[in-house]
């Protein structure tokens, strides 16, 4: 197992610091609101890898998990009107019990289930949200919803401080015992049976751990942009997810969050290229595939750092 | 009554255009390929741009969409996903972003507006009281006529003794010398053909936009898992329990739910029959 | 001594033919019994069928008196009952320890505190003291098997079964395998159900052997005897005859 050594430690530090002190030194709301973004992506991306980075069964749905935890924080606010930070712990639960409904009947099978069944469940979701618009609100969405915190920039620190966690959590259990057999699963499920290990169990229980920090980061996203609409449920959002793991390199969580930030950033950048942004994403996921199948960021790190461990 | 019954089967036949490609696809080649919705898209939009733009004739048009299509897919399965084989990640990724290339290149290229593509026929059928457009009664007529010629194919040529071949021992098969990455070819060609017609056949009464493949994949997702990966008979009984399912909840209920019914049928069969109706491995 | 194992008319059809028809057999605490036949006699079929891997068409299996069929694979592990594959599947990227490791996380290793130090200690037992951190990719068929036995013994088994561990092994690796099973054997009264299809490294090992051809026990008694059987005599050399005539 590839332990945490010092230089990783000060490296994240250091990123953590550029990334927090940032607004301060160029103050403008917009900044702030695209690193919220960043950090909201960087959340998603790392809870992807956590389990299908590490146990090799490919989500291809996880925006089912992201737009169900910001339209639970939508329903809240705009129908029961609750407390606004009653709706992360809410979103949290809402996103496993789907977890469940997909994983139950999907992760005890062998073959490519999974991934179908997440697809169709996120797609199909999308679906109902327009064909239910009566209480969805359809192409709309539901609006007003009530902000975390009042200033942009304590609701980006907040986020970052999520994040932060959110990968501290996901890496330090990679690194577990909990995480080997993780990997092990990605290897072979049959010499793990015969190692005496439940491996549905633990199949289903790091979906529902992926599912619940996708659902938090949908709810902190939905209190971001004070809105929630179909598109966070589409098949665009998991493929995003996917292409920032594939390029912070599959199964380091780090990575992820690492290439989530940049390329979300790359993101905003390319806003003047408009309607060919998915395009150059696109091409990018297929050189990626080509020529970088171990991803970038996760490669590159190591790479540079050899020679301090 | 007579009305579900015709409506049902005309569900039910673009389904299992859409279902059997994916699954002779995956049988043979091992290749879960999502950008199968872009070949029924890409069949649309190619009879759109022949029809109504180029003004070529509708008889000539239809086959030259699918041939084009057709062709992509060789093409698609050639270049990108044959080199990515080894990983079966790779080559849903591979075809997820071709289908999400495909999506957006439509979008760029024609808006994502409606587009329309003029009736094959015009008429409007009486049947039992019961009127039906031409066209619906063209794609089922379609629909049975290419899974038959299909059928016998596989069936009765060398070509398709191959097909199943490499569909049941890929190694053994080339170990015989049947040329399996030709097979490949000539299977994403008719997977990709068969698609595009039941893009080209609902043209003209569903609506044409780049977004329009999404929703059949996961309806022929759902009946490749109800009917059993990689099973060609099965998928087509699926199609049928699909299909006229769909068509009665619409009619009892209202077409809301009608799109409940895959997600419903696939929860069932996973609980109950994961290996699906008539299991794996078994081609035809 | 009790049986530990007990197999009742234990049938395997795939489709029209049948893998293995009618086993029944008992295997009794602390006994090292051997399963004998030639290739295709449906060996590992059953063994698939014992472990879980496999359901029976028919019949029943019951161990420590429980039934374990319909049971999981993994459960079983967990009831006491570990085995080998004849082709060695370690977890690749990762270095022998945690191979071992991945076993030491079964439930029923759970009463192991330092799982590390258990993994440790197996992997010297097996003979792979010291080279805890080496990665499995470099290791030679030989240890690759002796790593296999080692991820088997961590879940504390009660009843070890081995598929084929000796195929494509030289004779010199033979005979150290052989005698790491036989020491297990003795001093951690571990019963073993072995599987082999050759009669020369089976005979110095086992106690009983149960001889099977196409699917079926034709024959259960000390090795002595089993040289002796007729039938087992006609299974080994009718198969010798057909090989060298289609060779």
């Amino acid at each position: 197992m590839r332990r945490i050594s010092l230089i990783d430690i000060a490296g994240a530090i250091v990123l953590v610091a550029i990334l927090a002190l940032a607004p301060m030194f160029v103050s403008s709301n917009y900044l702030t609101g695209v690193l919220t973004v960043c950090a909201v992506y960087g959340i998603w991306a790392s809870s992807w890898d956590f389990m299908s980075g590490l146990t090799g069964r490919e989500n291809f749905g996880h925006s089912l998990f992201i737009g169900a935890g910001a339209y639970t924080a939508g329903f809240l606010a705009t129908i029961w009107s609750t407390n606004p930070w009653l709706s992360l712990p809410t979103a949290v639960g809402v996103a496993i019990a789907f977890s469940l409904l997909v994983g139950f009947p999907t992760l005890r099978l062998r073959g490519p289930y999974f991934a179908l069944a997440m697809l169709s469940a996120s797609a199909i979701l999308q679906r109902l949200c327009l064909i239910f618009w009566e209480y969805t609100g359809g192409e709309e969405g539901l609006y007003g919803l009530d902000p975390l915190i009042k200033s942009p920039l304590h609701y980006y620190w907040f986020v970052l401080a999520v994040l932060v966690v959110t990968v501290i959590v996901l890496t330090l259990l990679a690194q577990s015992h909990w995480g080997l057999l993780l990997r092990a699963i990605r290897g072979d499920e049959a010499t793990c049976q015969a190692a005496g290990i439940n491996v549905t169990f633990y199949k289903i229980a790091s979906l529902m751990i992926s599912a619940g920090f996708a659902g938090l980061g949908g709810a902190l996203y939905a209190h971001y942009q004070l809105q929630v609409s179909p598109p966070l449920f589409s098949v665009v959002v998991s493929i995003t997810v996917i292409i920032m793991v594939y390029v912070g390199g599959i199964g380091s969580i780090y990575g992820a969050a690492v290439a989530a930030i940049l390329l979300t950033l790359l993101t905003e950048m390319l806003r003047g290229f408009g309607e060919y942004r998915l395009w150059i994403y696109t091409l990018t996921l297929m050189l990626i595939l080509f020529f970088l199948p171990n991803g970038l960021i996760a490669p590159l790190w190591r790479r540079l750092t050899e020679r301090l461990r | 009554m007579l009305q579900i019954l015709i409506y049902g089967a005309v569900s039910s036949a673009i389904y299992a255009m859409l279902a059997v490609g994916f699954t002779l696809i995956f049988g043979v080649a091992r290749i879960l390929n999502l950008a199968h919705g872009s070949f029924y898209a890409l069949g649309a939009y190619a009879a759109y741009v022949l029809t109504s733009l180029l003004k070529i004739p509708l008889f000539l048009a239809a086959p030259l969409a699918v041939l084009l299509v057709a062709g992509f897919g060789v093409v698609m399965e050639r270049f990108l996903v044959r080199p990515l084989r080894q990983s079966q990640l790779a080559v849903l990724m591979i075809t997820l972003a071709v289908s999400l290339a495909v999506e957006q290149a439509l979008f760029l290229i024609f808006g994502s507006e409606y587009r329309n593509v003029p009736s094959f026929v015009a008429e409007k059928l009486s049947i039992g009281g019961v009127d039906i457009s031409g066209q619906r009664l063209l794609a089922l007529v379609a629909g049975v006529l290419v899974l038959l010629t299909l059928w016998l194919f596989i069936q009765r040529t060398r070509l398709g003794a191959a097909i199943l071949a490499v569909s049941q021992d890929p190694e053994a098969a080339q170990y015989m010398g049947i040329p399996t990455n030709r097979i490949f070819s000539i299977v994403i060609a008719i997977s990709a053909g068969t698609a595009a017609l039941a893009g080209v056949l609902v043209s003209p009464f569903l609506t044409v936009q780049p977004t329009m493949g999404l929703l059949p994949m996961v309806k022929a997702f759902a009946i490749v898992i109800v009917g059993g990966l990689g099973s060609i008979p099965g998928s087509i009984i699926a199609s049928l329990i699909l299909g006229y399912s769909e068509t009665i909840v619409a009619y009892l209920i209202s077409t809301s739910w009608t799109e409940l019914v895959s997600l419903v049928a696939v929860v069932i069969t996973l609980m109950i029959r994961p290996s699906g109706i008539l299991g794996r491995r078994a081609a035809f | 001594m009790t049986d530990l194992l007990e197999v009742n008319g234990v049938t395997k059809r795939f489709g029209g033919l049948t893998a293995v028809k009618n086993a029944t057999f008992t295997l009794k605490k602390g006994e090292f019994t051997g399963i004998l036949g030639p290739n295709g006699a449906g060996k590992t079929t059953l063994f698939n069928i014992l472990t879980g891997f496999m359901q029976p068409t028919t019949g029943t299996i019951h161990f420590n008196g429980e039934l374990v069929r319909e049971l999981a694979p993994y459960k079983i592990v967990n009831r006491g009952m570990a085995r080998t594959f004849q082709l060695t599947r370690p977890f690749v990227g990762m270095n022998l320890l945690e191979n071992v490791l991945v076993a030491c996380m079964s439930p029923r290793a759970s009463n192991d505190k330092d799982k590390e130090e258990r993994a440790s200690y197996l992997l010297a037992q097996v003979g792979l003291g010291g080279r805890d951190k080496e990665p499995v990719e470099t290791l030679p068929y030989g240890d690759l098997r002796r790593l296999e036995i080692a991820r088997a013994l961590a879940t504390r088994p009660d009843l070890l079964l081995l598929d084929e561990p000796f195929a494509g092994l030289g004779s010199g690796e033979i005979e150290q395998l052989a005698q790491l099973i036989r020491r297990l054997h003795r001093e951690q009264n571990l019963t073993i159900l072995l599987i082999e299809h050759k009669l020369r490294e089976f005979m110095a090992l086992v106690s009983r052997v149960i001889a099977m051809n196409f699917g079926e026990i034709i024959a259960v008694g000390p090795p002595e005897e089993i040289v002796k059987n007729e039938k087992v005599i006609e299974a080994y050399i009718g198969k010798t005859e057909d090989a060298h005539a289609s060779a």
